[in-house]
Protein backbone atom coordinates (compact mmCIF):
# COMPACT_ATOMS: atom_id res chain seq x y z
CA UNK A 1 0.00 0.00 0.00
CA UNK A 2 1.17 3.21 -0.89
CA UNK A 3 2.62 6.30 1.47
CA UNK A 4 -0.70 8.47 -0.37
CA UNK A 5 -3.08 5.58 0.41
CA UNK A 6 -1.85 5.62 4.02
CA UNK A 7 -2.80 9.44 4.38
CA UNK A 8 -5.66 9.03 2.61
CA UNK A 9 -7.21 6.54 4.82
CA UNK A 10 -5.84 8.15 8.37
CA UNK A 11 -7.80 11.48 6.98
CA UNK A 12 -10.82 9.32 6.81
CA UNK A 13 -10.78 7.56 9.55
CA UNK A 14 -10.19 10.93 11.79
CA UNK A 15 -12.90 12.42 9.93
CA UNK A 16 -14.86 9.38 10.90
CA UNK A 17 -13.96 9.79 14.52
CA UNK A 18 -14.86 13.51 14.16
CA UNK A 19 -18.25 13.04 12.81
CA UNK A 20 -18.79 10.13 15.34
CA UNK A 21 -18.25 12.64 18.25
CA UNK A 22 -20.94 14.25 19.42
CA UNK A 23 -18.99 16.86 21.15
CA UNK A 24 -17.18 17.58 17.80
CA UNK A 25 -20.04 17.83 15.65
CA UNK A 26 -22.03 20.23 18.22
CA UNK A 27 -18.74 22.53 19.21
CA UNK A 28 -16.91 22.72 15.72
CA UNK A 29 -19.95 22.26 12.58
CA UNK A 30 -22.88 23.08 14.42
CA UNK A 31 -21.85 26.10 16.77
CA UNK A 32 -20.30 28.28 14.10
CA UNK A 33 -23.36 27.82 12.29
CA UNK A 34 -25.74 28.39 15.21
CA UNK A 35 -23.50 31.95 15.78
CA UNK A 36 -23.73 32.90 12.62
CA UNK A 37 -27.31 33.03 12.29
CA UNK A 38 -27.63 34.50 15.40
CA UNK A 39 -25.24 37.17 15.08
CA UNK A 40 -26.83 38.43 12.18
CA UNK A 41 -30.30 38.57 12.70
CA UNK A 42 -29.66 40.43 16.15
CA UNK A 43 -27.15 42.64 15.52
CA UNK A 44 -28.27 43.99 12.18
CA UNK A 45 -32.28 43.21 12.38
CA UNK A 46 -33.50 45.12 9.15
CA UNK A 47 -30.69 47.67 9.61
CA UNK A 48 -27.66 49.17 7.60
CA UNK A 49 -24.94 48.59 10.18
CA UNK A 50 -21.31 49.33 9.04
CA UNK A 51 -18.06 48.21 10.15
CA UNK A 52 -14.75 50.21 9.72
CA UNK A 53 -11.54 47.69 8.98
CA UNK A 54 -8.41 49.59 10.17
CA UNK A 55 -7.77 50.26 6.58
CA UNK A 56 -10.84 52.44 6.49
CA UNK A 57 -12.16 49.69 4.13
CA UNK A 58 -15.94 49.79 5.10
CA UNK A 59 -18.11 46.39 4.80
CA UNK A 60 -21.55 45.27 6.21
CA UNK A 61 -22.21 44.18 9.56
CA UNK A 62 -23.00 41.07 8.18
CA UNK A 63 -20.00 40.77 5.85
CA UNK A 64 -18.18 41.39 9.11
CA UNK A 65 -19.58 38.89 11.61
CA UNK A 66 -19.65 36.04 8.60
CA UNK A 67 -15.83 36.50 7.82
CA UNK A 68 -15.30 36.62 11.70
CA UNK A 69 -17.29 33.50 12.46
CA UNK A 70 -15.37 31.85 9.30
CA UNK A 71 -12.42 32.63 11.53
CA UNK A 72 -13.53 31.04 14.44
CA UNK A 73 -14.86 28.22 12.90
CA UNK A 74 -11.69 27.40 11.29
CA UNK A 75 -9.53 27.76 14.36
CA UNK A 76 -12.07 25.24 16.22
CA UNK A 77 -11.54 22.84 12.90
CA UNK A 78 -8.18 23.18 13.20
CA UNK A 79 -6.09 24.65 16.13
CA UNK A 80 -8.84 22.96 18.34
CA UNK A 81 -9.11 19.56 17.66
CA UNK A 82 -6.15 19.18 16.57
CA UNK A 83 -4.60 19.72 19.73
CA UNK A 84 -7.76 17.41 21.78
CA UNK A 85 -7.47 14.82 18.92
CA UNK A 86 -3.91 14.38 19.05
CA UNK A 87 -3.38 14.69 23.08
CA UNK A 88 -6.33 12.14 23.23
CA UNK A 89 -4.47 9.33 21.12
CA UNK A 90 -1.20 9.93 22.40
CA UNK A 91 -2.34 9.50 25.93
CA UNK A 92 -4.55 5.83 24.97
CA UNK A 93 -1.21 5.08 23.70
CA UNK A 94 -2.59 4.92 19.96
CA UNK A 95 0.57 7.27 19.12
CA UNK A 96 2.91 4.59 20.17
CA UNK A 97 0.98 1.09 18.72
CA UNK A 98 1.60 3.30 15.24
CA UNK A 99 5.08 3.67 16.02
CA UNK A 100 5.55 0.02 16.33
CA UNK A 101 4.34 -0.53 12.68
CA UNK A 102 5.96 0.07 9.57
CA UNK A 103 4.02 3.22 9.02
CA UNK A 104 5.91 6.41 8.14
CA UNK A 105 5.44 8.90 11.11
CA UNK A 106 4.62 11.62 8.55
CA UNK A 107 1.50 10.02 6.95
CA UNK A 108 0.38 10.50 10.29
CA UNK A 109 0.24 13.90 10.77
CA UNK A 110 -0.46 14.51 7.18
CA UNK A 111 -4.16 12.93 7.18
CA UNK A 112 -4.82 14.66 10.62
CA UNK A 113 -3.79 18.29 8.93
CA UNK A 114 -6.03 16.85 5.83
CA UNK A 115 -8.72 16.13 8.13
CA UNK A 116 -8.57 19.35 9.37
CA UNK A 117 -8.03 21.13 6.93
CA UNK A 118 -11.05 19.29 5.26
CA UNK A 119 -13.37 20.31 7.83
CA UNK A 120 -12.52 23.83 7.86
CA UNK A 121 -12.48 24.49 4.48
CA UNK A 122 -16.20 22.69 4.04
CA UNK A 123 -17.04 24.91 7.31
CA UNK A 124 -16.18 28.27 5.56
CA UNK A 125 -18.18 27.03 1.96
CA UNK A 126 -21.07 26.22 4.20
CA UNK A 127 -20.68 29.85 6.15
CA UNK A 128 -19.87 31.61 3.19
CA UNK A 129 -22.94 30.14 1.24
CA UNK A 130 -25.18 31.04 4.21
CA UNK A 131 -23.86 34.77 4.69
CA UNK A 132 -23.85 35.18 0.88
CA UNK A 133 -27.54 33.70 0.31
CA UNK A 134 -29.37 34.83 3.32
CA UNK A 135 -27.91 38.02 4.63
CA UNK A 136 -26.35 39.20 1.24
CA UNK A 137 -23.05 39.09 1.98
CA UNK A 138 -20.84 40.12 -1.12
CA UNK A 139 -18.13 37.77 -2.51
CA UNK A 140 -15.90 40.42 -4.43
CA UNK A 141 -14.40 38.57 -7.39
CA UNK A 142 -11.14 40.52 -7.28
CA UNK A 143 -10.41 39.83 -4.02
CA UNK A 144 -11.55 36.40 -3.73
CA UNK A 145 -8.55 34.05 -4.48
CA UNK A 146 -7.52 36.52 -1.81
CA UNK A 147 -10.01 34.82 0.49
CA UNK A 148 -9.45 31.90 -0.52
CA UNK A 149 -5.67 32.30 0.45
CA UNK A 150 -6.06 33.94 3.88
CA UNK A 151 -7.91 30.96 4.59
CA UNK A 152 -5.18 28.16 3.51
CA UNK A 153 -2.71 30.23 5.20
CA UNK A 154 -4.57 30.88 8.74
CA UNK A 155 -6.16 27.32 8.70
CA UNK A 156 -2.34 25.72 8.48
CA UNK A 157 -1.34 28.26 10.57
CA UNK A 158 -3.66 27.05 13.20
CA UNK A 159 -2.85 23.71 12.01
CA UNK A 160 0.66 24.24 12.79
CA UNK A 161 0.09 25.68 16.25
CA UNK A 162 -2.71 22.88 17.33
CA UNK A 163 -0.06 20.40 17.02
CA UNK A 164 1.98 22.21 18.79
CA UNK A 165 -0.20 23.01 21.62
CA UNK A 166 -0.57 18.90 22.24
CA UNK A 167 3.44 18.82 23.22
CA UNK A 168 2.17 20.50 26.36
CA UNK A 169 -1.18 19.04 27.44
CA UNK A 170 -0.08 16.12 29.66
CA UNK A 171 -3.78 14.69 29.32
CA UNK A 172 -6.70 14.85 27.20
CA UNK A 173 -8.96 16.94 29.71
CA UNK A 174 -6.05 19.65 29.92
CA UNK A 175 -6.20 19.77 26.25
CA UNK A 176 -10.06 19.96 25.75
CA UNK A 177 -9.86 22.46 28.26
CA UNK A 178 -6.91 24.51 26.98
CA UNK A 179 -7.08 24.84 23.58
CA UNK A 180 -11.03 25.78 23.13
CA UNK A 181 -10.81 28.21 26.10
CA UNK A 182 -7.99 29.94 24.23
CA UNK A 183 -9.86 30.33 20.91
CA UNK A 184 -12.98 31.84 22.68
CA UNK A 185 -11.27 34.32 24.67
CA UNK A 186 -9.53 35.03 21.37
CA UNK A 187 -12.52 35.54 19.29
CA UNK A 188 -13.28 38.57 21.62
CA UNK A 189 -10.32 40.05 20.95
CA UNK A 190 -9.78 39.18 17.22
CA UNK A 191 -12.73 40.92 15.86
CA UNK A 192 -14.95 38.31 15.72
CA UNK A 193 -17.99 39.13 17.50
CA UNK A 194 -16.78 42.76 18.42
CA UNK A 195 -15.21 45.19 15.58
CA UNK A 196 -12.24 45.85 17.12
CA UNK A 197 -12.41 49.40 16.76
CA UNK A 198 -15.08 49.06 19.59
CA UNK A 199 -11.94 47.92 21.77
CA UNK A 200 -9.65 49.15 24.21
CA UNK A 201 -6.92 50.16 22.25
CA UNK A 202 -4.46 48.42 24.86
CA UNK A 203 -7.24 45.39 24.17
CA UNK A 204 -6.95 45.80 20.38
CA UNK A 205 -3.29 45.54 20.68
CA UNK A 206 -3.72 42.49 22.69
CA UNK A 207 -5.80 40.53 20.01
CA UNK A 208 -3.27 42.06 17.05
CA UNK A 209 -0.49 39.86 18.73
CA UNK A 210 -2.51 36.45 17.92
CA UNK A 211 -2.86 34.93 14.63
CA UNK A 212 -6.84 34.76 15.07
CA UNK A 213 -7.18 38.38 14.53
CA UNK A 214 -4.64 38.71 11.36
CA UNK A 215 -6.84 35.91 10.04
CA UNK A 216 -10.20 37.63 10.79
CA UNK A 217 -9.04 40.78 9.51
CA UNK A 218 -7.70 39.55 5.50
CA UNK A 219 -11.25 37.34 5.60
CA UNK A 220 -12.98 40.73 6.59
CA UNK A 221 -10.77 42.74 4.16
CA UNK A 222 -11.17 40.49 1.02
CA UNK A 223 -15.11 40.22 1.83
CA UNK A 224 -15.26 44.25 1.72
CA UNK A 225 -16.62 45.53 -1.64
CA UNK A 226 -14.55 48.36 -1.19
CA UNK A 227 -11.42 46.67 -0.95
CA UNK A 228 -8.75 47.75 -3.36
CA UNK A 229 -6.76 46.07 -5.16
CA UNK A 230 -5.79 41.76 -4.67
CA UNK A 231 -7.13 42.42 -0.78
CA UNK A 232 -3.63 40.59 0.29
CA UNK A 233 -1.99 42.92 2.66
CA UNK A 234 1.38 42.31 3.51
CA UNK A 235 1.10 42.88 7.56
CA UNK A 236 -1.83 40.43 7.54
CA UNK A 237 0.42 37.89 5.49
CA UNK A 238 3.63 38.54 7.46
CA UNK A 239 1.70 37.84 10.87
CA UNK A 240 0.43 34.48 9.85
CA UNK A 241 3.48 33.21 8.41
CA UNK A 242 5.30 34.31 11.34
CA UNK A 243 3.02 32.21 13.54
CA UNK A 244 3.06 29.39 11.54
CA UNK A 245 7.03 29.14 11.49
CA UNK A 246 6.35 29.23 15.63
CA UNK A 247 3.93 26.41 15.18
CA UNK A 248 5.98 24.24 12.82
CA UNK A 249 9.20 24.88 14.95
CA UNK A 250 7.78 23.85 18.28
CA UNK A 251 5.24 20.88 16.47
CA UNK A 252 8.52 19.56 14.56
CA UNK A 253 10.61 19.53 17.83
CA UNK A 254 8.50 19.05 20.72
CA UNK A 255 5.97 16.90 19.48
CA UNK A 256 6.06 13.23 21.44
CA UNK A 257 4.28 9.74 20.44
CA UNK A 258 4.54 8.37 24.25
CA UNK A 259 1.80 8.93 26.69
CA UNK A 260 2.97 11.71 28.96
CA UNK A 261 0.77 11.02 32.04
CA UNK A 262 1.66 7.72 32.56
CA UNK A 263 5.62 7.86 32.00
CA UNK A 264 7.64 6.44 34.68
CA UNK B 1 12.71 -22.29 11.40
CA UNK B 2 15.86 -22.85 13.69
CA UNK B 3 17.79 -19.71 13.22
CA UNK B 4 18.16 -17.50 16.20
CA UNK B 5 15.06 -15.06 16.25
CA UNK B 6 16.32 -12.80 19.05
CA UNK B 7 19.80 -12.63 20.45
CA UNK B 8 20.82 -10.74 23.98
CA UNK B 9 23.67 -10.34 24.71
CA UNK B 10 24.68 -8.57 28.27
CA UNK B 11 21.84 -6.27 28.32
CA UNK B 12 21.76 -3.76 30.33
CA UNK B 13 19.42 -0.15 30.93
CA UNK B 14 20.18 2.25 33.58
CA UNK B 15 17.87 5.24 34.64
CA UNK B 16 20.18 7.54 36.11
CA UNK B 17 21.51 5.50 39.21
CA UNK B 18 19.19 2.72 39.06
CA UNK B 19 20.10 -0.16 37.12
CA UNK B 20 16.36 -1.47 35.92
CA UNK B 21 17.99 -4.18 33.18
CA UNK B 22 21.58 -5.94 34.63
CA UNK B 23 23.56 -7.34 32.35
CA UNK B 24 21.19 -10.13 30.99
CA UNK B 25 21.56 -12.86 28.10
CA UNK B 26 19.28 -14.98 26.11
CA UNK B 27 18.31 -16.18 23.15
CA UNK B 28 14.54 -17.48 21.15
CA UNK B 29 14.99 -19.95 18.77
CA UNK B 30 12.44 -19.33 15.29
CA UNK B 31 9.16 -20.32 15.77
CA UNK B 32 9.37 -21.48 19.24
CA UNK B 33 7.26 -19.49 21.74
CA UNK B 34 9.32 -17.99 24.33
CA UNK B 35 7.83 -17.53 28.12
CA UNK B 36 9.44 -14.12 29.53
CA UNK B 37 8.17 -13.83 33.29
CA UNK B 38 8.95 -12.15 36.23
CA UNK B 39 7.38 -9.89 39.10
CA UNK B 40 6.55 -6.43 38.81
CA UNK B 41 9.05 -4.65 38.15
CA UNK B 42 11.60 -6.98 37.70
CA UNK B 43 12.67 -5.68 34.25
CA UNK B 44 10.37 -7.26 31.90
CA UNK B 45 8.72 -4.18 30.46
CA UNK B 46 11.79 -2.09 29.80
CA UNK B 47 13.60 -5.20 27.93
CA UNK B 48 10.32 -6.05 25.98
CA UNK B 49 10.26 -1.90 25.14
CA UNK B 50 14.02 -2.50 23.87
CA UNK B 51 13.38 -5.85 21.80
CA UNK B 52 10.74 -3.74 20.39
CA UNK B 53 12.53 -0.90 19.31
CA UNK B 54 10.63 1.77 21.28
CA UNK B 55 13.91 1.87 24.08
CA UNK B 56 17.38 2.75 23.79
CA UNK B 57 19.81 0.38 26.17
CA UNK B 58 22.59 1.24 27.75
CA UNK B 59 25.07 -1.18 26.80
CA UNK B 60 25.17 -4.52 25.57
CA UNK B 61 24.14 -6.26 22.34
CA UNK B 62 20.69 -6.99 20.68
CA UNK B 63 19.90 -8.69 17.86
CA UNK B 64 15.80 -8.66 16.58
CA UNK B 65 15.94 -11.04 13.27
CA UNK B 66 19.25 -10.03 12.76
CA UNK B 67 18.51 -6.24 13.18
CA UNK B 68 20.03 -4.37 16.35
CA UNK B 69 16.19 -2.65 17.64
CA UNK B 70 18.04 0.67 18.59
CA UNK B 71 17.52 1.72 14.83
CA UNK B 72 14.38 0.42 13.88
CA UNK B 73 13.97 0.14 9.96
CA UNK B 74 10.79 0.69 7.93
CA UNK B 75 11.63 -3.12 6.32
CA UNK B 76 12.17 -4.67 9.96
CA UNK B 77 8.42 -3.36 11.35
CA UNK B 78 7.42 -5.15 8.80
CA UNK B 79 8.41 -8.37 10.09
CA UNK B 80 7.91 -7.65 13.49
CA UNK B 81 4.22 -7.43 14.93
CA UNK B 82 3.10 -5.81 18.50
CA UNK B 83 0.67 -6.51 21.17
CA UNK B 84 1.30 -4.33 24.05
CA UNK B 85 0.11 -3.03 27.43
CA UNK B 86 -1.87 -0.02 27.73
CA UNK B 87 -2.78 0.66 24.50
CA UNK B 88 -6.74 1.62 23.91
CA UNK B 89 -7.66 1.74 20.44
CA UNK B 90 -10.41 4.65 19.34
CA UNK B 91 -13.61 3.26 20.74
CA UNK B 92 -15.76 4.80 17.69
CA UNK B 93 -13.67 2.75 15.37
CA UNK B 94 -15.55 -0.61 14.35
CA UNK B 95 -13.23 -3.21 14.48
CA UNK B 96 -13.08 -3.87 10.56
CA UNK B 97 -12.36 -0.25 10.36
CA UNK B 98 -9.17 -0.10 13.02
CA UNK B 99 -7.78 -3.42 10.96
CA UNK B 100 -8.41 -2.83 7.34
CA UNK B 101 -6.36 0.98 8.62
CA UNK B 102 -3.55 -1.06 9.74
CA UNK B 103 -3.31 -3.92 6.84
CA UNK B 104 -2.40 -0.19 4.98
CA UNK B 105 0.41 -0.04 6.83
CA UNK B 106 2.30 -3.34 5.63
CA UNK B 107 3.26 -4.03 1.73
CA UNK B 108 2.23 -7.46 2.21
CA UNK B 109 -0.74 -7.82 5.28
CA UNK B 110 -2.91 -11.06 5.60
CA UNK B 111 -6.60 -10.50 4.55
CA UNK B 112 -8.75 -8.72 6.84
CA UNK B 113 -11.71 -10.43 6.88
CA UNK B 114 -9.40 -13.62 7.85
CA UNK B 115 -7.57 -12.09 10.49
CA UNK B 116 -10.19 -10.57 12.35
CA UNK B 117 -11.89 -14.78 12.01
CA UNK B 118 -8.89 -15.54 13.38
CA UNK B 119 -9.24 -13.88 16.95
CA UNK B 120 -12.71 -15.08 17.22
CA UNK B 121 -14.42 -11.59 16.32
CA UNK B 122 -16.24 -12.55 13.45
CA UNK B 123 -19.59 -11.46 14.87
CA UNK B 124 -18.38 -8.45 15.96
CA UNK B 125 -16.61 -6.96 13.02
CA UNK B 126 -19.05 -4.26 12.97
CA UNK B 127 -19.50 -3.13 16.06
CA UNK B 128 -17.77 -0.33 17.93
CA UNK B 129 -14.20 -0.95 19.47
CA UNK B 130 -15.74 1.58 22.41
CA UNK B 131 -18.63 -1.95 22.96
CA UNK B 132 -16.48 -4.77 22.90
CA UNK B 133 -15.40 -6.35 26.42
CA UNK B 134 -12.26 -6.51 27.39
CA UNK B 135 -11.29 -9.87 26.12
CA UNK B 136 -12.76 -8.73 23.48
CA UNK B 137 -10.79 -5.42 22.66
CA UNK B 138 -7.51 -7.67 23.47
CA UNK B 139 -8.39 -9.92 20.35
CA UNK B 140 -9.01 -6.78 18.64
CA UNK B 141 -5.26 -5.78 19.83
CA UNK B 142 -3.54 -9.13 18.83
CA UNK B 143 -5.37 -8.93 15.49
CA UNK B 144 -3.60 -5.39 14.88
CA UNK B 145 -0.61 -7.30 15.85
CA UNK B 146 -0.53 -9.76 13.09
CA UNK B 147 -2.22 -8.15 10.42
CA UNK B 148 1.30 -7.40 8.75
CA UNK B 149 1.86 -11.08 8.84
CA UNK B 150 4.79 -11.03 11.04
CA UNK B 151 7.77 -13.11 11.92
CA UNK B 152 8.01 -12.48 15.08
CA UNK B 153 4.87 -11.37 17.30
CA UNK B 154 5.71 -9.33 20.70
CA UNK B 155 2.54 -10.36 22.88
CA UNK B 156 2.85 -8.48 26.29
CA UNK B 157 0.23 -9.93 28.86
CA UNK B 158 -1.94 -10.65 26.05
CA UNK B 159 -4.91 -12.32 28.36
CA UNK B 160 -4.85 -9.87 31.46
CA UNK B 161 -8.49 -9.66 32.37
CA UNK B 162 -9.66 -12.18 30.95
CA UNK B 163 -12.39 -14.60 32.09
CA UNK B 164 -11.33 -18.65 32.09
CA UNK B 165 -12.97 -19.13 28.74
CA UNK B 166 -11.60 -16.08 26.92
CA UNK B 167 -8.24 -17.30 27.92
CA UNK B 168 -8.72 -20.81 26.65
CA UNK B 169 -9.73 -18.76 23.27
CA UNK B 170 -6.54 -17.00 23.55
CA UNK B 171 -4.38 -20.00 23.97
CA UNK B 172 -5.89 -21.93 21.29
CA UNK B 173 -4.73 -18.48 19.40
CA UNK B 174 -1.18 -18.19 20.39
CA UNK B 175 -1.19 -21.98 19.57
CA UNK B 176 -1.97 -21.67 16.05
CA UNK B 177 -0.04 -18.94 15.53
CA UNK B 178 3.16 -21.09 16.85
CA UNK B 179 1.61 -23.52 14.19
CA UNK B 180 1.98 -21.01 11.20
CA UNK B 181 5.68 -20.82 12.16
CA UNK B 182 5.79 -17.66 14.26
CA UNK B 183 8.03 -16.66 16.62
CA UNK B 184 6.09 -15.73 19.65
CA UNK B 185 7.79 -13.96 22.81
CA UNK B 186 5.40 -13.97 25.80
CA UNK B 187 5.00 -12.29 29.01
CA UNK B 188 2.48 -13.42 31.36
CA UNK B 189 1.72 -12.96 34.91
CA UNK B 190 -0.07 -16.40 34.72
CA UNK B 191 2.03 -19.02 35.41
CA UNK B 192 -0.25 -21.74 34.28
CA UNK B 193 -0.55 -19.70 30.73
CA UNK B 194 3.31 -19.75 30.45
CA UNK B 195 3.78 -23.38 31.54
CA UNK B 196 0.67 -24.24 28.84
CA UNK B 197 2.29 -22.66 25.62
CA UNK B 198 5.72 -21.68 26.32
CA UNK B 199 8.55 -23.73 24.88
CA UNK B 200 10.80 -22.29 27.11
CA UNK B 201 11.01 -19.71 29.93
CA UNK B 202 13.38 -17.16 31.29
CA UNK B 203 12.42 -15.91 35.03
CA UNK B 204 13.34 -12.60 35.76
CA UNK B 205 14.07 -10.36 38.89
CA UNK B 206 15.78 -7.86 39.69
CA UNK B 207 16.75 -7.13 36.37
CA UNK B 208 18.58 -10.49 36.24
CA UNK B 209 17.52 -13.43 34.49
CA UNK B 210 17.55 -16.05 37.62
CA UNK B 211 16.49 -18.99 35.82
CA UNK B 212 15.92 -19.64 32.18
CA UNK B 213 15.02 -23.48 30.14
CA UNK B 214 12.66 -25.53 28.72
CA UNK B 215 9.42 -25.16 30.55
CA UNK B 216 9.34 -28.71 31.69
CA UNK B 217 12.92 -28.87 32.75
CA UNK B 218 12.95 -25.64 34.31
CA UNK B 219 12.42 -27.20 37.81
CA UNK B 220 15.37 -29.79 37.42
CA UNK B 221 17.82 -26.89 36.84
CA UNK B 222 17.27 -25.22 39.90
CA UNK B 223 17.38 -28.26 41.92
CA UNK B 224 13.76 -29.25 42.60
CA UNK B 225 12.53 -32.12 42.60
CA UNK B 226 9.08 -34.04 42.72
CA UNK B 227 7.12 -34.26 45.66
CA UNK B 228 4.93 -37.27 47.02
CA UNK B 229 2.82 -36.01 49.38
CA UNK B 230 -0.17 -37.76 51.80
CA UNK B 231 -1.25 -37.08 54.80
CA UNK B 232 -0.38 -39.95 57.55
CA UNK B 233 -2.42 -41.83 60.16
CA UNK B 234 0.06 -42.65 62.75
CA UNK B 235 1.17 -46.05 61.58
CA UNK B 236 4.32 -45.33 60.00
CA UNK B 237 6.92 -43.32 61.70
CA UNK B 238 9.01 -40.37 59.92
CA UNK B 239 12.10 -43.14 60.85
CA UNK B 240 10.51 -46.03 58.78
CA UNK B 241 9.65 -43.86 55.87
CA UNK B 242 13.34 -42.23 55.46
CA UNK B 243 14.75 -45.77 55.88
CA UNK B 244 12.46 -47.06 52.84
CA UNK B 245 13.04 -44.14 50.66
CA UNK B 246 15.89 -41.87 48.74
CA UNK B 247 14.07 -38.46 48.80
CA UNK B 248 14.26 -36.04 51.50
CA UNK B 249 11.03 -36.95 54.39
CA UNK B 250 9.39 -33.63 56.08
CA UNK B 251 6.34 -33.29 58.15
CA UNK B 252 4.16 -30.54 58.95
CA UNK B 253 1.63 -32.70 61.46
CA UNK B 254 0.38 -35.16 59.72
CA UNK B 255 0.98 -33.89 56.37
CA UNK B 256 4.47 -36.18 54.57
CA UNK B 257 5.85 -34.61 51.54
CA UNK B 258 8.69 -36.33 50.07
CA UNK B 259 10.72 -35.02 47.85
CA UNK B 260 12.33 -37.19 46.08
CA UNK B 261 14.68 -37.60 42.31
CA UNK B 262 13.58 -41.03 41.93
CA UNK B 263 9.52 -40.91 42.13
CA UNK B 264 9.05 -44.16 41.09
CA UNK B 265 11.16 -46.29 42.93
CA UNK B 266 10.30 -44.31 46.25
CA UNK B 267 6.47 -44.39 45.33
CA UNK B 268 6.83 -48.23 45.28
CA UNK B 269 8.93 -48.31 48.53
CA UNK B 270 6.01 -46.13 50.25
CA UNK B 271 3.58 -48.26 49.34
CA UNK B 272 4.85 -51.72 50.24
CA UNK B 273 5.91 -50.54 53.51
CA UNK B 274 2.35 -48.90 53.96
CA UNK B 275 0.77 -52.09 53.11
CA UNK B 276 3.45 -54.29 55.14
CA UNK B 277 2.01 -51.70 57.92
CA UNK B 278 -1.51 -51.70 56.94
CA UNK B 279 -1.56 -47.84 56.95
CA UNK B 280 -3.45 -45.52 55.00
CA UNK B 281 -2.50 -43.09 52.72
CA UNK B 282 -4.77 -40.42 52.73
CA UNK B 283 -5.09 -37.49 49.96
CA UNK B 284 -1.74 -39.51 48.32
CA UNK B 285 -0.51 -37.24 45.09
CA UNK B 286 2.46 -37.10 43.28
CA UNK B 287 2.64 -33.60 41.82
CA UNK B 288 5.74 -32.40 39.84
CA UNK B 289 7.12 -28.95 40.67
CA UNK B 290 5.46 -27.07 38.14
CA UNK B 291 6.33 -23.11 36.84
CA UNK B 292 4.37 -21.52 39.94
CA UNK B 293 6.52 -23.10 42.50
CA UNK B 294 9.50 -22.38 40.68
CA UNK B 295 8.53 -18.93 39.68
CA UNK B 296 7.32 -17.91 43.58
CA UNK B 297 10.45 -19.93 45.26
CA UNK B 298 12.71 -17.72 43.13
CA UNK B 299 10.98 -14.22 42.94
CA UNK B 300 9.62 -14.60 46.71
CA UNK B 301 12.05 -12.15 48.41
CA UNK B 302 13.14 -8.96 47.00
CA UNK B 303 16.49 -8.89 46.15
Amino acid sequence: MSDRGIVLAQARMAMLVALRTPRTVIFTIAFPVILLVLFNSIFNAGGNETTTLPSDVKLSAEAYFTAGIIAYAAALSTFTTLAVSLTTQREHGQLKRYRGTPMPPWTFIAGQIIRAEAQALAMAAVLLAIGALAYDVPVPAATFPAFVLYLLLGTATLCSLGIALSAFTPTPDAASTIAPFSVVILSFVSGVWIPVDQLPSWLEKVGQIFPLSHLALGLQTTLAPGASGSGLEAGTVLALVIWALIGIRIATHRFKWEPQASAA
Amino acid sequence: MSEVAISVRGLRKSYGENEAVAGIDFEVAGGEVFGFLGPNGAGKTTTIEILEGYRERSDGEVAVLGVDPAAPTRAWRERVGLVLQECELDPLWTVREAVSLFARFYRDPRPVGETIELVGLADKRDARIGSLSGGQKRRADVALGIIGDPELIFLDEPTTGFDPGARRDAWNMIEGLKALGKTVFLTTHYMDEAQHLADRVAILRGGQIVAQGKTEEIAETIGRSTVIGFVANGELSVEDMRAAVSGTVSTVGDQVEIQTPEPQRDLYQLLALAEQRGAELRELEVRRPNLEDVFLELTRESP
